[in-house]
C-alpha cells in the first residue's frame, strides 16, 4: 500500500490504531503503585479518613509517552519504506535489470551502490522479476537470465561485494546480447568512472530499454599509482578526480602482518589530480614495510603492495678466520651492520656463488685459489659485487707474489702501521669522499683513527678508482668496475683491529651503498613460476588466495592487467616476492556525458528508507524512557540511579582503558627494559647466578643457596657479590656472570637444545658451571649421574673425575678435606685434569665443570635473617664445613689458576736459590694468600 | 535484636554514668521497697539499739562492752533491712522492637539498655531485680544483672503477670495499642505495685510523619495497613492525634500513682536513663 511516498508492507497492521483509544483509557484509570511505608504508630490514624483517597491519575505526559510508544510500534510493524521514486516508475512492464559495476573502482561507496540496488524493485508490482547483471568479469558470471524474485534479488544484492580488479564493460555487453534478455527496464549502478569504456556502454544500454544511471564516483584519492624507493625513503603518488578544493589525507605504511610503521601526509593541492606521500625511515623498518595504505580507505586501488625487489639484498659472507669467540671476529661487525636489510647468508665461497648473490663479502681472505678465482670472475663480470677487506692475510708475506687480481688495484706486500712507538704519524682520521664516489654525501666523523692500511701501487687509475681516502690522500676504500659488477676494497680490516670505522654509523652506509653496487635482483630467473601467496579482496584486504588465482611468470609482471586469474597481491617465487598492484599508473577520469535518453538518479531518489526499524526503536526507547519515569514516580529510583550511576562509571572507565594489545606493548617493552637492566646489573657487579628450572621450590632453594653463600662470602672475603641472578638460559646473556648454578629438582625437564648449545658456548668462553643433582645417597654408594644426558643433552662435557686430594679446591681459600653439602661423604667431579691432551684443556687447565650431588645448595640456604633453611646430615659442623667448600669453590672460579701457581712459588724460589726465609712459607698448612 | 555482649556493654556503659541510686528509707512498713532501714531492730548491719537483756535471750547476744560500764546486761540490736524489688518489662511488639533507620537502635534495644542499666546500679545497692512475668524470680547479688541481661533478650511474655510481693515495676512500650487497652493490661498490675514507671520510647519518625505523595502505610508485626493518596494531607491529624495520645499515657499514669518517662531513639541513652532514675528516685523519696 502506498501512502504519499511512503509504502507499508504490512499495512492492515495498521489496524490497530483503532487500539489507541482503549489503550488510553486503560492507561489513565490505572494509578501508579504507591510507595512502601512502614509506621507503628499507624493505630493512632485508625479513624482518620484521608482528604484524597482515590488514586492519583497518571500524568497527562506519562500517558502522551505510552501512547507515542504504542502508535510508533504499531507503525514500524506496518513495515514502512519511504521511496520517493516508488510512484514514478509504475509504468515499467516487465523485468528490471540491475547492471552494476564491482570493480575496484566501486569499492568506496559500495554501500550507496548496493542499497540503490536494493530499492530497485521498490515501485515495481509484486510479482516483477529482477535479473542482475555485472561487469567486473568473472571465470563463473552471473547470467543475466536468472530470474529472481525480491527476497531472492534482495539476497544476492546483499551478498555481492566488489572486486578487487577493474571492470570490463564491453565484455559484459557482449554477455547481455548473447543471452537474448530483453528487459523492460534498466537500472545502471555505476561507479562513474573510465568515460571511454562508460560512454558506448550506456547508449548500449539505453537502446536496449529506459535506462536510469545511479552513478557514485569515489571521493578523495582514488588510487596509489606509483611508488619510487631510494636509500633516503619511499615517495608514493596518489590521483583522484578531478576536483578543485584541496583535501588532505593520510598514507600508512603497514607491515605484512598490518602494524603501522609510520604514517605520511598526502594533500591535494587545489586542481591538482595527484598528490605525493614521502616516508622518510631507517633502513632497518624500510625492509619490514609490506604495502602502504590510505588511511580510512578500503579498496584495493588505494593499497600498495612493496615487494622486495628494492629494498632486501642478499649479501653472503666469507670470512678467512674462525674464531671460537665470535664477538671478536670481524664477520660479526659486517653482518651486525647488514642484518637491519640484507639477506646473509655465509659459507664457503664456490657455495656461495652458486646461490647468486648481490654482493659477496671476504673479510682478510688473502689469495683465492684459482678455481674459485674463476668462478667469481664470471660472476663479477654479469653483475656481482665483491667487497673485499683487508688484513694481516692480505698484507702478510704469504701472499704470493703474483697476488690475485680481484683487487681493484695493484697492492703493495706490506701494511702501513700508522702511529705507534716506532712511527712519527699519527694516526689518520677520514677525509672527504670523492664526488665521483657512491659515497658522496656521506658524513665522515671525525673521531675515526686509522691505525693501519694496505697500501696500493700508485698508478695512473689510483685517483679514478678510490671511493674514500685518508686524511693525508692514502686510499681507504678502492673500486674497479668488472663487466656487469664491481670489485670494492677496503683497505682495513671489517673489525676493529686497524680502525675505528667499524665503530662508527658511517660503516653501515658506506656498506649498504657498496653493496648497491651490485645488480641488485637477479634478473636471470625469467622463466621463474611466482604464485600467490596473499592476495587483495576488493576491500583492500590482505587474504589467501582463492582458488582461481593462477601462477605468474617473472616476465609478466608489468605487462599484466589484474583479473580473477591474477588478483593483485603478493606473489612468492624464486627470487622473493614480487607484488602485482591494481593501479600502477592509473587516471581515474570522471564520466559528464551521460546519453540523453537515461534519467539520472539523485541520491534521495536511487535510496529507499526503511522505516520500520527505526519506529520500533524509537518506541523501544520510550518505553525504556516509560520504565524510568515509573520507578521514579514509585520512588524506587535512588537506589536504581546509584546501580545505573555505578554501572555507567563502570562502562566509562572500560571505555577509557585502552585495547589489550596497548597494554601487551607496554609490558612488553617494560619487560624489554627490565632485561637490559638485569645485565647492565650483572654486568656492573659481580655476583651469581642459577639456572632456572621451572620448579619453584627447587628454584626458591637455590637462590637461598646462592644468598647464603653471598654471604658467607661478603663477610669473610674480599669477595663481595651482589645478590643471585636467576637466568633463562634460552633468553638472558650468560657471559656476564662468572658462575652458574644448576639444582636439579626431582623431575626436572629436559633443557632445550638452544639452552644447551648457550650453556656449551658459555662454558667455552670462560663460563663455570656447578651441577648439582641433589640426589644424595648411602656412604660408600657411587655417585649416580643417570638422567643428567637426558636433561642437558648435547652438553659439552669433557671427562670427569672425582677432585684429586692435593687439588686446589681444597686450599683455595679454606683448608678442607671434603666436600659435604647436606649429604655427607659424597664425591665432587670435576674435569679429569691431565686425562686429556694438554692442547685440548680449556681455560687453562681449571675445571669448568662441577658436578656434585650432596644438595650443597641447600646446605647454604638461609632465609632473609640470615637462619639456616634445611638441616645437614652432621649438624652445624658439616653445615661450616659445606659453606667453606662453597667459598673454596667461589674463589677457585674467579682466580682461576692463579692459586694453583701459587703452590709451586716455594719450589721456584728454592730454585732460583733465594732459600732464606722460604722455609717457613709452606703451603700445604697455610692459607694460601 | 541486640546481641547478649552489646546490651552489656552498653548497658554497663551507661550505668557507670549514673549517680548511685538512694532509695531513701521513707517508705512505710508495709511496702518493703527495697535495701531500706525498716526502722525497727531486726537483722541487718546498721546498729539500731540496746535493750535490756531478758532471761529469753541467748547468753552470747550480750554485748559485753556496754555491759560493763554498768551492772546491767544489754543486747545489741540492729535495724531490720529488707530488699526492694524493681521489675522490668519490654513490649515485645514487633512494632516495638523497630527502627526507621537501620543505622539507629530499635525502640526495643534502646528500652532494654535503660533498663538494663538501672538493674545494675540497682543490684550493686543490693536489691532485687528481675522481669515480670520472668521464667526466674527476681534476684539479688553480683549475678543479677547477667540473668535478667539473659531474661531480656529470651522471648518474653505477652501479659503482665502482677508479681506476688510489693515491687517497683518498670514498663517499658511505645503504648501505640490505645490508652484503654493499656488501661485495661495495667489494672492488675497497678493492684500489686503502688509505684511504677511507663518509659514511652519513641522513635523520631513517628514524630515527624515525613512522609508525602502516595504512600501505603503498614504496621510492623500486623497486619494492618492504610493507603494515603497524599500522605501530606493527613501529617495535621497525625499529629494532634500523637499529642493528644501522649496526654492521654500522662493522665493514666497520673491515675494510677505511676510516672511516665518519654524518651526518643534519637536522644541519648544517658538521658532517658536519667529521667527513669529520678522518676524512681522520686518515689523512694515520696513514699
Amino acid at each position: 500500500m502506498t501512502l504519499g511516498p511512503f509504502l507499508f508492507m504490512a499495512p492492515l497492521t495498521l489496524l490497530s490504531l483503532i487500539a489507541l483509544p482503549i489503550i488510553w483509557y486503560i492507561l489513565r484509570a490505572t494509578p501508579p503503585s504507591p510507595k512502601q511505608a512502614q509506621l507503628p504508630s499507624l493505630r493512632l490514624l485508625e479513624n482518620v479518613d484521608p482528604k484524597e483517597e482515590t488514586p492519583s491519575r497518571t500524568p497527562w505526559w506519562i500517558l502522551l509517552l505510552r501512547i507515542g510508544a504504542a502508535a510508533l510500534a504499531i507503525l514500524g510493524l506496518a513495515q514502512p519504506i519511504y521511496a520517493p521514486n516508488a510512484s514514478s516508475n509504475s509504468d515499467a512492464s516487465g523485468p528490471v535489470l540491475v547492471v552494476m559495476d564491482d570493480g575496484w573502482t566501486s569499492a568506496q561507496r559500495w554501500g550507496e551502490l548496493r542499497s540503490a540496488a536494493l530499492s530497485a524493485l521498490a515501485g515495481e508490482a509484486r510479482d516483477t522479476p529482477a535479473h542482475i547483471l555485472l561487469t567486473a568479469p568473472r571465470a563463473l558470471p552471473v547470467d543475466p537470465n536468472e530470474r529472481l524474485d525480491r527476497a531472492a534479488f534482495e539476497a544476492r544484492v546483499r551478498s555481492l561485494q566488489p572486486q578487487a580488479w577493474a571492470v570490463d564493460r564491453a565484455d559484459a555487453l557482449v554477455r547481455l546480447t548473447e543471452s537474448q534478455f530483453r528487459p523492460g527496464r534498466i537500472l545502471w549502478l555505476t561507479d562513474g568512472l573510465d568515460p571511454e569504456s562508460a560512454s558506448p556502454f550506456a547508449q548500449s544500454l539505453a537502446e536496449l530499454a529506459p535506462l536510469s544511471i545511479y552513478a557514485a564516483p569515489a571521493r578523495g584519492p582514488v588510487a596509489l599509482t606509483r611508488l619510487s624507493a631510494d636509500a633516503q625513503g619511499v615517495g608514493l603518488t596518489a590521483s583522484r578526480i578531478g576536483s578543485s578544493e584541496p583535501s588532505g589525507h593520510f598514507v600508512s605504511a603497514l607491515t605484512l602482518d598490518g602494524a603501522a610503521l609510520a604514517t605520511a601526509e598526502l594533500n591535494f593541492a587545489a586542481g591538482e589530480r595527484t598528490a605525493a606521500a614521502n616516508f622518510t625511515l631507517p633502513p632497518a623498518a624500510l625492509s619490514r614495510i609490506s604495502r602502504f595504505q590510505v588511511t580510512g580507505s578500503a579498496t584495493a586501488g588505494t593499497v600498495w603492495m612493496w615487494d622486495s625487489t628494492d629494498r632486501s639484498r642478499r649479501v653472503g659472507l666469507v670470512s678467512g678466520d674462525s674464531t671460537a669467540q665470535p664477538l671478536l671476529s670481524d664477520i660479526h661487525y659486517v653482518r651486525k651492520a647488514l642484518e637491519p636489510f640484507a639477506t646473509i647468508s655465509e659459507g664457503e665461497l664456490t657455495d656461495l656463488i652458486a646461490e647468486n648473490p648481490d654482493a659477496i663479502i671476504l673479510t682478510d681472505i688473502g689469495q683465492i685459489d684459482t678455481e674459485a678465482q674463476a668462478a667469481v670472475s664470471t660472476w663479477i663480470d654479469e653483475g656481482g659485487a665483491l667487497i673485499r677487506f683487508a688484513g694481516p692475510r692480505m698484507a702478510g708475506p704469504q701472499v704470493s707474489t703474483r697476488g690475485d687480481d680481484l683487487v681493484p688495484a695493484p697492492l703493495r706486500r706490506s701494511s702501513r702501521a700508522i702511529g705507534g712507538t716506532l712511527t712519527w704519524e699519527e694516526p689518520q682520521p677520514l677525509g672527504t669522499f670523492p664526488d665521483a664516489s657512491p659515497f658522496a654525501g656521506l658524513e665522515a666523523p671525525e673521531d675515526i683513527r686509522v691505525r693501519q692500511q694496505v697500501l696500493a701501487r700508485p698508478g695512473p687509475e689510483l685517483a679514478r678508482r678510490t671511493w674514500a681516502r685518508l686524511a693525508d690522500g692514502s686510499p681507504l676504500v678502492t673500486a674497479d668496475r668488472r663487466g656487469e659488477g664491481t670489485l670494492i676494497l677496503f683497505h682495513v680490516t671489517a673489525g676493529p683491529d686497524w680502525s675505528d670505522l667499524p665503530y662508527a654509523g658511517v660503516f653501515v652506509d658506506m656498506l649498504r651503498r657498496s653493496i648497491a653496487a651490485g645488480r641488485g635482483e637477479a634478473i636471470s630467473d625469467e622463466e621463474g613460476l611466482y604464485s600467490p601467496a596473499l592476495t587483495l579482496n576488493g576491500a583492500g584486504r590482505l587474504s589467501q588466495p582463492s582458488a582461481g588465482a593462477t601462477p605468474l611468470r617473472a616476465a609478466e609482471f608489468g605487462a599484466v592487467v589484474p583479473s580473477e586469474a591474477h588478483p593483485p597481491g603478493l606473489y612468492q617465487g624464486p627470487a622473493g616476492t614480487r607484488a602485482l598492484n591494481v593501479a600502477p599508473e592509473y587516471t581515474p577520469i570522471a564520466m559528464t556525458d551521460w546519453p540523453a535518453a537515461a534519467t539520472l538518479l539523485g541520491d534521495t531518489e536511487a535510496r529507499a528508507l526503511r522505516l520500520g526499524g527505526v519506529l520500533l526503536g524509537i518506541a523501544l526507547a520510550l518505553l525504556c524512557v516509560d520504565l524510568i519515569v515509573a520507578l521514579a514516580l514509585a520512588g524506587r529510583l535512588p537506589q536504581f540511579t546509584r546501580s545505573v550511576a555505578s554501572g555507567a562509571l563502570a562502562l566509562t572507565i572500560l571505555a577509557l582503558i585502552p585495547p589489550g594489545d596497548a597494554f601487551a606493548q607496554t609490558s612488553f617493552g617494560a619487560s624489554q627494559f627490565d632485561e637490559l637492566d638485569k645485565e647492565i646489573a650483572a654486568a656492573l657487579e659481580m655476583r651469581l647466578a642459577y639456572v632456572e628450572t621451572g620448579d619453584a621450590r627447587a628454584d626458591r632453594a637455590t637462590k637461598a643457596g646462592l644468598e647464603g653463600l653471598s654471604l658467607v662470602l661478603f663477610r669473610r672475603s674480599s669477595v663481595e657479590p651482589a645478590a643471585p641472578h636467576a637466568v633463562n638460559l634460552e633468553t638472558d646473556a650468560l657471559d656476564v656472570y662468572p658462575a652458574l648454578f644448576l639444582s636439579l629438582p626431582e623431575n626436572p625437564d629436559p633443557f632445550s637444545d638452544a639452552a644447551v648449545a648457550r650453556l656449551n658456548a658459555y662454558m667455552r668462553n670462560g663460563g663455570a658451571l656447578f651441577i648439582d643433582t641433589r640426589r644424595g645417597g648411602n656412604i660408600g654408594g657411587g655417585n649416580s649421574f643417570d638422567g643428567l644426558d637426558q636433561i642437558l643433552p648435547g652438553l659439552d662435557t669433557p671427562p670427569l673425575a672425582p677432585v684429586p686430594d692435593d687439588h686446589v679446591l681444597t686450599r683455595s681459600y679454606y683448608l678442607i678435606q671434603s666436600f659435604p653439602g647436606r649429604y655427607e661423604n659424597r664425591n665432587l667431579w670435576i674435569e679429569a685434569t691431565g686425562a686429556a691432551d694438554k692442547t685440548e684443556r680449556r681455560g687453562d687447565g681449571v675445571s669448568r665443570l662441577f658436578v656434585g650431588d650432596a644438595d650443597y645448595l641447600a646446605a647454604w640456604a638461609v632465609d632473609e635473617r640470615g637462619r639456616p633453611l634445611y638441616s645437614v646430615d652432621g649438624g652445624d659442623v658439616q653445615r661450616e664445613l659445606s659453606i667453606r667448600f662453597g667459598v673454596n669453590l667461589i674463589i677457585y672460579i674467579l682466580t682461576g689458576n692463579y692459586k694453583e701457581d701459587q703452590v709451586h712459588i716455594p719450589a721456584l724460589l728454592e730454585r732460583l736459590g733465594e732459600d732464606e726465609g722460604v722455609g717457613d712459607f709452606d703451603a700445604q698448612d697455610g692459607v694460601i694468600p | 535484636m541486640i546481641s547478649l555482649s552489646t546490651l552489656r556493654a552498653d548497658a554497663e556503659a551507661l550505668a557507670r554514668q549514673l549517680p548511685g541510686l538512694s532509695l531513701q528509707a521513707a517508705a512505710a512498713d508495709v511496702i518493703h521497697p527495697g535495701a531500706a532501714g525498716r526502722k525497727r531492730s531486726g537483722s541487718g548491719e546498721q546498729f539500731w539499739q540496746y535493750r535490756r537483756y531478758a532471761q529469753t535471750d541467748a547468753a552470747d547476744r550480750i554485748d559485753w562492752r556496754r555491759s560493763a560500764r554498768g551492772d546491767e546486761y544489754f543486747v545489741r540490736e540492729t535495724e531490720l533491712e529488707t530488699a526492694r524489688t524493681i521489675l522490668s518489662w519490654v513490649d515485645p511488639h514487633a512494632g516495638f522492637d523497630w527502627s526507621s533507620d537501620p543505622g539507629r537502635e530499635t525502640k526495643a534495644d534502646r528500652a532494654r539498655i535503660i533498663l538494663l542499666a538501672q538493674g545494675i546500679v540497682f543490684a550493686k545497692q543490693g536489691e532485687r531485680i528481675g522481669l515480670i512475668s520472668g521464667n526466674r524470680p527476681p534476684s539479688l547479688g553480683k549475678n543479677a544483672p547477667d540473668r535478667l541481661a539473659e531474661d531480656m533478650l529470651r522471648a518474653q511474655a505477652e501479659q503482665l503477670e502482677p508479681p506476688r510481693a510489693q515491687a517497683l515495676a518498670v514498663i517499658a512500650s511505645d503504648f501505640y495499642d490505645g490508652v484503654e487497652a493499656w488501661r485495661q493490661r495495667l489494672a492488675p498490675l497497678a493492684n500489686t505495685c503502688r509505684h511504677g514507671v511507663l518509659l514511652a520510647v519513641s522513635d523520631p519518625i513517628e514524630h515527624e510523619f515525613p512522609y508525602t505523595g502516595r504512600t501505603r502505610f503498614s504496621r510492623p508485626g500486623s497486619t494492618l495497613d492504610r493507603l494515603f493518596g497524599r500522605a501530606e494531607t493527613v501529617r495535621e491529624t497525625y499529629l494532634d492525634k500523637l499529642a493528644a495520645h501522649e496526654t492521654a499515657l500522662t493522665d493514666l499514669a497520673g491515675q494510677m500513682g505511676w510516672a511516665l518517662v518519654k524518651h526518643r531513639t534519637d536522644e541519648s541513652a544517658l538521658r532517658g536513663a536519667a529521667s527513669v532514675q529520678a522518676a524512681l528516685e522520686q518515689f523512694g523519696g515520696k513514699a
